[in-house]
């Protein structure tokens, strides 16, 4: 049941510190939403998920920590043992001096091979101390070198090492007018070999998180900790503990394989989407209300209009009838902007979720598998809504969706080509 | 001799209640009373039957199905079994009749599956500590030999995307790798216990508690529930023994309504004989079953021998050509590279032989069932020595080293079975794409 995290480059750890931090004032948060067995047993669940028991009695993140450049990796160390919630292991790190310069090659085919021992090491030695290893979630960022070249070798070696272990790519898309200026060709190269050897690559596009912090956040000045701190909401928002729709009062025994059973098992779409609601800054949660009708509303309402966040959200866009063809050629804007992914999974947290009635979104979805190239017609089954209920937590009141988009290896290195 | 017999025969058949399960236990009146094949008897005769067929077949207890659906699924079992009484498959669906045949079916089930012995086994007091051990070799590979051979018909009415497919098989690995990750979860907490738990137990010889003994621990309020599955479970014991000494006064009774049915059966014979054999494909009578076995042994006798003749032939022709041509090689490579070529192949000859040796060999009786795991440590004076040992009561142990072998070196011979497939499949591609035109196959 627990995940080994994997950070690479200094995107990867920065967002890997944000994610600990998360999930940790999550667990020590006191909301008084739930009995107190039950909020018991959720953190017993989160620490056993994503830290370890160690003698000083400071939980320790079950994480390693990669980086070409010492700098980031001993800002990250200090700062998490500062807060003293939680920490990193002292051991459980690699750093060299050179760094990688942005440039791919480097990362994957001088200093993946070079280090590849000690790092798989370290791996194994976290991954040893699981009772249960439920797969490993590496960090990276795509326009970079390290983290997208390093990430896409030390991907392959542990789908080498560990064959029976889940593996999930957490990969951050480049601002579109990044400042790397090889960042196209770092992201095409880390795709290709990422969708052979990862079982999931979940996608968050520092666009679009920009526009969360900007619009939803009101934030002025957004730096790189605020959209780390979004993603990393978002994150926790996935990995926190959930009961599953079979067991009652059980959490799943196994994360990411719930997950990836529902939403990748078609080895050729392996691309994830997140869509969270509500988003806003903490101080102003204490002043909202919520009601589930609502947000399963707007939650549609984005998942068919293939909106990333709950404003501006394009209410015209209609889904097709069951039954219609698919659009074809001379078909209106309307239609392309509509919502084309294959599988999707809801996740409530918060107050009666029983309550909440997820039909409308069921029943709005079928059909939405259209591609555009192939006469292929999507079948019901292809679209399974399964509500996951979790208990109340620091969530208070969230929903959130992953979706895996139907874009294939094809068209995304079609799309990023025409960048370059 | 009639009178002792008439009072032992409601002790057996009590006692052949007693044990069964107790949400299946009848009353030792119903079986007496269902000789005489009363209606009212009859639903409640297709009802217990369900039960106690449903707990064989590993179901677990659900909400009884409607009749209709209960008495269909008896028939298929006992056809399943080979039940071959036509009587029974007569009888109406809506359970009114029937109880006389099903009192029969139930003893032909107590004898030739064990069905008492069998619903023992799987109530048993789980100790948490078991686990499956299957060593034996499949026969999957000699079934499918003739299905690969013929590629089925394409039907285009029966259109299944393929991109389902891709997806239902995806989900089966994952679930795969989930389930691979559970027992590995299992066999490390398990291992805790019974180090943590080693030399306090009270058997010596175990030396470590189980884990139900470990929950009793955690939480001893539930030792009341415990105390009487076990009292349970013994006094089920105890009537499987008391019903084995006195089985066979019941086989006797058995006979009896077995002679009233004939009689009865004789007399609405004539009407039924075309039915009977519309009904069932293959004869029913005990000795045209046996005589036909006889027949397909001899057959099998004599085939082995012409093959066995065959062998012998191709062999001692494939010896004098082999050696032809070693003294044609020997002749050629007169010089220095002989020693280096003789030791080459003599490596990859032993190879071989041990893995022909190794197919050849008379099978060591393959392990198949359920065991429970005892932990012993390195420094124990047992013959078993190192690392865990798998007892199965009574006492006859085996390493858990020795199964691990077996089961890697069935895993290297799959291996090697699956390259060969791959590598025919391949092929075939190949093949097929050079008949395409402008199509190019890259295999993975």
């Amino acid at each position: 049941m627990s995940i080994v995290t994997v950070q690479l480059g200094q995107c990867g750890n920065q967002i890997g510190h944000e994610v600990f931090n998360a999930i940790c004032s999550d667990v020590h948060g006191t909301h008084g939403l739930c009995s107190k067995k039950e909020n018991e047993s959720y953190h017993e669940a989160s620490k056993e998920r994503f830290f370890s028991e160690e003698k000083s009695g400071v939980p320790v993140a079950r994480a390693v920590l990669v980086d070409m450049e010492p700098k980031v990796i001993s800002q990250t160390l200090s700062i998490a043992a500062r807060s003293g919630c939680w920490k990193y292991d002292d051991r459980s790190h690699f750093c060299q001096k050179q760094g990688s310069g942005n440039n791919w090659a480097n990362g994957y085919s001088v200093h993946g091979p070079k280090h590849k021992d000690r790092i798989m090491n370290l791996v194994r030695k976290e991954a040893e101390k699981c009772d249960r290893l439920s797969g490993f979630f590496t960090i990276m960022s795509m326009a970079g070198g390290t983290g997208s070249g390093l990430g896409a070798f030390v991907t392959q070696c542990l789908k080498d090492a560990f064959p029976a272990s889940f593996i999930l790519n957490h990969v951050i898309w480049p601002y579109g007018t990044g400042e790397v200026i090889v960042q196209n060709y770092n992201s095409v190269l880390t795709l290709s070999h990422l969708y052979r050897s990862s079982d999931a690559l979940l996608v968050h596009e520092n666009d679009v998180i920009h526009k969360i912090c900007a619009q939803l956040m009101n934030i002025k000045q957004i730096s790189f900790r605020d959209v780390n701190q979004v993603i990393a909401h978002q994150l926790g928002s996935v990995f926190q503990p959930i009961y599953t729709g079979a067991g009652p009062l059980h959490y799943s025994r196994s994360p990411l394989g719930d997950l990836m059973e529902t939403l990748v098992p078609h080895p050729e779409f392996k691309m994830l989407g997140l869509r969270n609601i509500p988003q806003m800054p903490e101080n102003s949660l204490a002043y909202s209300t919520f009601s589930w009708p609502g947000l399963i509303k707007h939650l549609r309402q984005m998942l068919i209009a293939n909106a990333t966040m709950e404003e501006g959200i394009d209410w015209q866009v209609r889904p097709p009838r069951p039954g219609s063809s698919i659009p074809s050629k001379h078909s209106t804007s309307k239609s392309l902007h509509f919502n084309t992914s294959i599988a999707n999974l809801v996740l409530l947290r918060g107050k009666d979720m029983h309550s909440a009635d997820l039909e409308p979104i069921f029943t709005s979805t079928l059909n939405l598998g259209l591609k555009r190239r192939t006469s292929w017609t999507a079948s019901q089954l292809w679209n399974k809504l399964s509500p996951v209920t979790p208990p109340c937590d620091f969530y208070k009141c969230s929903q959130l969706e992953l979706y895996c988009k139907t874009t294939t290896l094809e068209d995304l290195l079609a799309s990023t080509s025409q960048n370059i | 001799m009639r009178r002792a017999r008439g009072r032992a025969l409601p002790g057996a058949v009590a006692a052949l209640c007693r044990a069964l399960p107790p949400r299946a236990r009848p009353a030792p009146d119903t079986l007496r009373r269902a000789r005489f094949d009363r209606p009212q008897a009859s639903s409640h005769c297709w009802r217990l039957l369900c039960s106690l067929l449903k707990q064989v077949h590993g179901g677990k207890w659900t909400e009884p199905d409607a009749i209709d659906i209960q008495i269909r699924f008896i028939k298929s079992v006992l056809w399943y079994h080979g039940y071959g009484r036509p009587e029974l498959y007569r009888l109406p669906s809506d359970g009114s009749a029937g109880s006389r045949e099903l009192l029969l079916a139930f003893s032909w089930l107590l004898h030739r599956i064990s069905l008492l012995e069998q619903l023992l086994a799987r109530n048993r007091v789980r100790t948490g500590d078991e686990t499956s051990v299957c060593t034996c070799e499949d026969d999957l590979t000699n079934s499918q030999k003739g299905r690969t051979e013929i590629a089925p018909e394409y039907s285009l009415e029966d259109k299944v995307d393929v991109r389902y497919l891709q997806w239902l098989h995806g989900r089966l690995r994952f679930q795969w790798r989930s389930l691979h990750a559970l027992h590995q979860e299992q066999s490390k907490l398990l291992h805790k216990i019974h180090l943590f738990t080693s030399g306090s137990h009270m058997d010596k010889i175990l030396g470590h508690f189980s884990v139900t003994e470990t929950e009793l621990i955690r939480q001893p309020e539930n030792y009341k529930q415990l105390l009487q599955f076990l009292e349970s479970e013994t006094m089920q014991l105890e009537a499987f023994l008391e019903w084995k000494q006195l089985e066979q006064v019941y086989w006797h009774w058995m006979e009896t309504v077995l002679d009233d049915m004939a009689e009865e059966g004789s007399m609405c014979k004539s009407q039924d004989a075309h039915t009977m054999k519309s009904m069932l494909p293959k004869g029913d009578s005990c000795c045209h079953w046996a005589g036909s076995l006889v027949g397909k042994i001899d057959r099998l006798s004599r085939d082995l021998m012409t093959v066995h003749d065959q062998l012998q032939e191709l062999v001692t022709h494939r010896k004098s050509a082999w050696y032809e041509k070693v003294k044609t090689r020997e002749e050629e490579l007169q010089k220095e590279e002989f020693c280096a070529a003789a030791r080459k192949t003599q490596e990859a000859v032993e190879l071989k032989l041990l893995d022909l040796t190794y197919h050849c060999a008379p099978k060591k009786p393959k392990m198949h069932g359920s065991c429970r795991l005892v932990f012993r440590s390195k420094h124990s004076a047992s013959k078993t020595g190192f690392g865990r040992s798998v007892s199965k009561e009574p006492i006859s142990t085996v390493s858990a080293t020795e199964v691990i072998r077996e089961l890697q070196m069935r895993k290297a011979s799959l291996e090697r079975e699956l390259k060969q497939l791959q590598e025919e499949c391949r092929q075939r591609m190949d093949e097929i794409a050079e008949g395409l035109d402008g199509v190019i196959c890259i295999s993975p």
